[in-house]
């Protein structure tokens, strides 16, 4: 009985180490693609980081709003986080193509999905950013639109605004996902919907007399009445 | 243009006004004819793309051997050209095309005038070419009769600054009729970086920090009381983008010259009339304390990625007080306003949006100027301009600072 | 006698002007004649003039460089005697050159017998002949014309113990108008020399035969009625022989004195004059055709004298004071230039010596509207001394050549009526005619050859004028038509180089010919013609149908 045990475990031993040793050239291999794709990620985030930089990247992102977005979320400057995001996808894309040629089985259907599905990731973070950039600035602008012509609740205008543009962009990205898809179209068609609804409800009945001053402000204002009250600043 | 060479040229941008324009070519013809009996002279009227008859005013009122002048008799042809410099109205163009056509027709001395100004009389023409054309100013800037409350945002922000960062105490450094000699207007028309990103206004405020920043001869000259057209909306938001946006961007344009150190002042003596024309006490001082506060409120996010936390925290305090007691003091206005300019600098956020942001501000410091010069006199109110310039003055050194760091807002 | 059938010869004419004591002395005392002045009449004859105009040369004290006459029958001994005067008038005619005498009809000298009659007694049958009055007070608001000299228009008479009349010095008396007597008298003058042959008369001071109180005494109807008369006669008796209006007075105050070409021949057209020269200076063309504008239409016989410069100061009463200032300080900033109410320098000093200047107005002289008036010296460019009185500085005798006395007279030149030119710009060794006449490039030369072209053609003398009004305000241009025959002119009042675009459509399909080099320039198309001109430049085209 010990000699079939010994003889069944060198055996198996063999087994593991032949194995072991068809397997190790193709570990090898990998940890040497994965270093070189390291390399190579590297490099392209430091040109995609000059590249930005050439761009004035973050000079536009602070224009419209969105350093000050990334500084609050305690994130890099944008043309840094863009540039390390480039630095994952393309190691984890090395790493990817590695696997597939290894022939790990199995994973090369996912490694194609992967490599399918990047193209909707990146326009799917593109629109994320450059939406909550939107959301950001139209906010802000409207905010202070309505601060200086002296409307009433201008936060919540800028609110609803920053909502509607974010409610928006979220759905665009879910959409561009593929992820419950009509779920999330029929959601925003309702809640627009019934938003709209809500408001012209409110105006045509709460808000008739509102409404009717509120016009009558604009209109008096084109007509120099305003000039009364306000010496002219130039 | 066959006009040829001139000696005095004098610039009429335009667009849709020829209810008031006739009035003023005459006024200005009236004041060549008077003033510059023997000069070669042309008034030339660049415009914008007017659908109504205002070329046409212009035009008519040529002088030349074609018609007979009125009632001045005039030695020479005085021609009265119109030229237009495109569909829309846009005065960085206007003023493009007329600093060109004063090198074509190598002017000696040029003036713009503005064709609203209702009040004008031949004088103005005389008042602001004369420094030019016999004492061999390069730039004249004007002054103006005005309402005792005409004109605050000039008054408590753009004069003081542009004098504490420039050192030259011009009361209208944005002016809509101002003098320049032809040598100046050519090294501008040159050097002058023309395109619409300053919006298509405020290159008359460029003009005039050009001339500042570069050491020339600048005088300015009384012309009368400040006319408008009566139905001319004086929206302030764009008014601020107009000069204080300007302004702000020529800050970073012209670095080098403010930042060294401007201990000369080019005491320009002369002193603005106020008359006390008419009780413009009818402001509405509620609305004004209501809009500053709100503004303060509602803009506080917007406020902290601007000011430094203190000067938030003076602006929420201040803007506690009841109507009574309000005051926007004038050093807390100074170092807001050069905050702001920092910030600008920056671009802390979309520059547009930092000017806007200026806005409920400015009203609260327009608001306490006019509490506190009520009854003023004249002298008085100029007293208190001139502390308010003071305070710019001091500082100033804060301004640099602010300007080199960087770190603006609240960020942690 | 030359063709009295040629009734208008005056349209086509181009007359000089002409002082007998200043032009040649024959006999050596110092003072131009008669006898010099026919000697002299070959170079006239060459010049192409086609009459002569004759300073006053009657027996005179001599205080108005012969303006105040004191004998109308005579010729002052200085500068001959009556036959001299007459084998001259004979040897013009000779040449074919008409010969205009100057006629001053509205005063006489003190000197002259009929008012050392007048004077003499209040009861002198010749009392009347003169204007007396009482008191000063008459006439009040007339304007005084020699303002640098006298004080008012009254003189007082020690002798008759009266006030008499003078609107010009106070040595010259004037003529009362009123009385028939006298006015038979005065055409008994005018027809003493018509009769020996003279073919015209330039009366002097005409605007002032008459006055009345409460007027401005001058122009008024009693004077035209005075001059239709005299020239009836004239036409009558005398047909062909003309007269010349002096009457120093805005087109529409001068167009009465042509009537409905009942009245005088021609007249001055004074205010043109000053303009031309502001218009050189302005660099514009404004003055002149402004003042064009405003020159009436004469009636078709009649004519306008245009001329640049003549005995008298350059006259600045017909322009504004703005531009009597811009005259002077343009063109006589030392005061001594300056004279009553005008500037007294000859042409050439006026231009600062450019030839190209004078050419130009020369040229605008020859081809505006009107018969030209050449002020003798001024072909060769004479200029002028104004530190001689009055306005002696632009009657300096007539330099021939480099010689004694610049060909003058024979005379010591001390004893010459007046210095001559001797600084080395205009004196006589530099500016003279015989040197002028041996080169092809001399202004002398230059005129010789202008008035050939311009009597080439009838068209500027009795065409139409139609001014064009280019964009370029410095260049004058204009187009004179007479029949088929059209003359476009262009002047380029610029010190500089100027470009021109001319409405010519009407001319279409014609070919500009230049007439002084008889070369073809593009023909005129519909689209705007453009010409080039070098500073002070002028063309004459005659614009030719082919």
């Amino acid at each position: 009985m010990r000699e079939m045990i010994v003889s069944e475990l060198s055996l198996a031993m063999q087994e593991i180490a032949h194995g072991f040793a068809h397997f190790l050239p193709r570990l090898i291999v990998m940890l040497i693609i994965a270093f070189v794709g390291w390399v190579v990620a590297y490099l392209v985030k430091a040109l995609l980081r000059s590249i930005l930089h050439l761009m004035k990247f973050d000079k536009v992102s602070e224009n419209a709003g969105a350093s000050e977005f990334l500084q609050q979320a305690a994130l890099p400057s944008a043309s840094e986080l863009v540039s390390r995001f480039a630095f994952w996808v393309a190691w984890i894309g090395v790493i990817m193509l590695g696997v597939s040629v290894l022939g790990i089985g199995g994973l090369q259907q996912h490694v194609s999905q992967f490599f399918l599905f990047l193209p909707r990731l990146l326009v799917a973070l593109f629109i994320i950013f450059f939406g909550f950039l939107a959301a950001s600035f139209f906010s802000r602008a409207a905010l202070l639109a309505a601060v200086n012509a002296n409307l009433p609740s201008p936060r919540l205008l800028s609110l609803s605004i920053r909502v509607i543009i974010v409610f928006f962009v979220v759905s665009m990205v879910f959409e561009e996902l593929g992820l419950a898809e009509q779920t999330v179209l029929l959601a925003f068609g309702i809640a627009f919907g019934a938003g709209m609804l809500g408001l012209a409800i409110a105006f045509g009945l709460g808000g008739k007399d509102l409404a009717r001053e509120f016009l009558e402000k604009r209109l008096a204002r084109e007509g120099g009445h305003e000039k009364e009250e306000e010496p002219s600043p130039l | 243009m066959n006009v040829g060479e001139v000696d005095l040229l004098v610039g009429l941008p335009t667009h849709n006004n020829a209810e008031t324009v006739g009035t003023v070519v005459q006024a200005i013809q009236t004041g060549i004819l008077k003033n510059f009996t023997r000069e070669r002279a042309v008034i030339l009227n660049v415009d914008g793309g007017s659908k109504d008859t205002t070329c046409d005013v212009v035009t008519a009122s040529s002088i030349s051997d074609i018609r007979r002048a009125y009632n001045t008799h005039a030695l020479r042809t005085l021609p009265a050209i119109s030229v237009r410099y495109g569909s829309s109205p846009s005065s960085e163009t206007a003023l493009h095309t007329i600093l060109a056509a004063a090198d074509l027709v190598r002017a000696k001395a040029c003036a713009v005038i503005s064709p609203e100004s209702v009040t004008i009389e031949p004088e103005w023409v005389s008042r602001l070419l004369h420094p030019i054309y016999r004492e061999h100013y390069d730039y004249v800037a004007p002054l103006y009769r005005r309402p005792k409350f005409d004109g605050i945002l000039v008054t408590n922000l753009i004069y003081p600054m542009t004098r504490a960062i420039y050192g030259q105490s011009v009361r209208e450094p944005y002016p809509s009729e101002f003098g320049f000699s032809g040598d100046f207007g050519n090294q501008f028309l040159l050097s002058h970086n023309w395109r619409d990103e300053h919006g298509q206004f405020g290159t008359e405020l460029e003009m005039f920090l050009n001339a500042a920043g570069s050491g020339l001869k600048i005088t300015q000259s009384f012309l009368g009381t400040k006319g408008r057209a009566e139905n001319r909306s004086d929206d302030l938001v764009a008014a601020m983008r107009r000069t204080v946006g300007v302004l702000f961007l020529s800050m970073d344009a012209n670095f080098e010259r403010w930042s060294a150190d401007m201990s000369r002042h080019t005491g320009l003596a002369a002193n603005p009339e106020y008359e006390i024309i008419s009780d413009s006490s009818r402001v509405n001082r509620k609305r004004l304390k209501q809009m500053f506060s709100d503004g303060v409120s509602q803009l506080d996010s917007v406020l902290r990625s601007i000011l430094s936390p203190s000067t938030v925290g003076s602006l929420h305090q201040i803007a506690a007080l009841d109507e009574e007691s309000f005051r926007y003091p004038a050093d807390l206005w100074a170092r807001t306003v050069y905050e702001f300019a920092a910030s600008h600098h920056h671009s802390v956020m979309s520059r547009d949006h930092i000017v806007q942001a200026l806005v409920p501000l400015y009203r609260g410091r327009a608001l306490t100027f006019m509490v506190e010069n009520r009854n003023s006199s004249a002298m008085e109110i100029e007293n208190s301009i001139e502390n308010l310039c003071g305070e710019f003055e001091q500082l100033r050194p804060y301004l640099l600072d602010a300007w080199n760091d960087g770190k603006r807002g609240s960020h942690a | 006698m030359v063709e009295k059938v040629d009734a208008a010869w005056y349209k086509r004419a181009v007359i000089y002007q002409v002082h007998v004591r200043a032009f040649y002395d024959s006999n050596g005392d110092g003072i131009g004649d008669f006898q010099g002045l026919a000697q002299r009449l070959d170079y006239l004859r060459d010049l192409g003039i086609d009459a002569i105009w004759l300073m006053p040369f009657f027996p005179s004290p001599l205080r108005d460089d012969g303006y105040d006459i004191a004998d109308y029958f005579s010729v002052h001994p200085s500068y001959g005697t009556l036959d001299d005067f007459k084998s001259f008038l004979t040897a013009a005619h000779q040449r074919q050159i008409r010969v205009i005498v100057e006629m001053v009809l509205n005063h006489t000298s003190d000197q002259h017998p009929w008012f050392q009659e007048s004077r003499s007694s209040r009861e002198n049958p010749r009392r009347d002949w003169y204007v007396w009055s009482e008191s000063d007070t008459r006439y009040k608001g007339t304007r005084i014309i020699f303002l640098d000299t006298e004080m008012s228009n009254w003189a007082w008479d020690p002798i008759s113990k009266e006030y008499y009349w003078h609107r010009f010095f106070s040595h010259q008396p004037d003529l009362n108008y009123d009385n028939p007597t006298v006015r038979e008298q005065m055409w008994e003058v005018m027809r003493f020399w018509l009769d020996l042959g003279v073919d015209g008369f330039r009366l002097d001071a005409v605007p002032y035969l008459v006055e009345r109180e409460g007027t401005s005494c001058e122009n008024l109807p009693e004077t035209h009625a005075i001059i239709k008369e005299l020239r009836a006669r004239v036409d009558l008796d005398f047909p062909g022989r003309m007269l010349l209006a002096e009457a120093n007075q805005w087109p529409a105050d001068l167009r009465p004195y042509f009537g409905e070409g009942d009245e005088f021949h021609m007249a001055f057209h004074f205010p043109l004059m000053p303009r031309m020269f502001m218009g050189l200076k302005l660099e514009d063309r404004k003055p002149i055709t402004e003042i064009l504008q405003q020159t009436p239409e004469i009636p078709p016989s009649c004519q306008w004298a245009l001329f640049l410069r003549n005995h008298d100061e350059l006259t600045l009463e017909m322009v504004t004071d703005i531009e009597r200032d811009y005259m002077y300080d343009s063109y006589a900033l030392n005061k001594t230039m300056r004279i009553n109410l005008g500037i007294r320098r000859r042409l050439a000093p006026l231009l600062d010596n450019d030839r190209r200047r004078i050419e130009l107005m020369n040229g605008m002289l020859f081809s505006l509207p009107g018969t030209p008036i050449i002020y003798y010296g001024d072909e060769i460019g004479m200029g002028d001394n104004v530190n001689l009185g009055d306005r002696n500085g632009v009657r300096t005798p007539m330099q021939w050549n480099g010689g004694w006395n610049g060909g003058f007279s024979a005379a010591d030149p001390e004893g010459l009526y007046s210095p001559l030119l001797l600084n080395p710009v205009y004196g006589f060794q530099a500016i003279n005619v015989a040197s002028q006449k041996r080169s092809e490039h001399s202004l002398l030369s230059w005129m010789q050859h202008i008035i050939r072209v311009r009597r080439s053609t009838a068209v500027f003398g009795a065409g139409s004028i139609e001014f064009l009004y280019p964009a370029n305000h410095r260049v004058l241009a204009y187009v004179r038509q007479l029949g088929e025959e059209t003359i476009l002119v262009v002047n380029n009042l610029a010190s500089t180089a100027q470009a021109v675009e001319l409405d010519l459509r009407n001319y279409k399909g014609r070919i500009p010919i230049e007439m002084f080099g008889k070369n073809l320039f593009p023909r005129i198309g519909t689209l705007p013609y453009l010409l080039t001109l070098g500073p002070y430049q002028f063309f004459w085209f005659r614009l030719r149908k082919l």
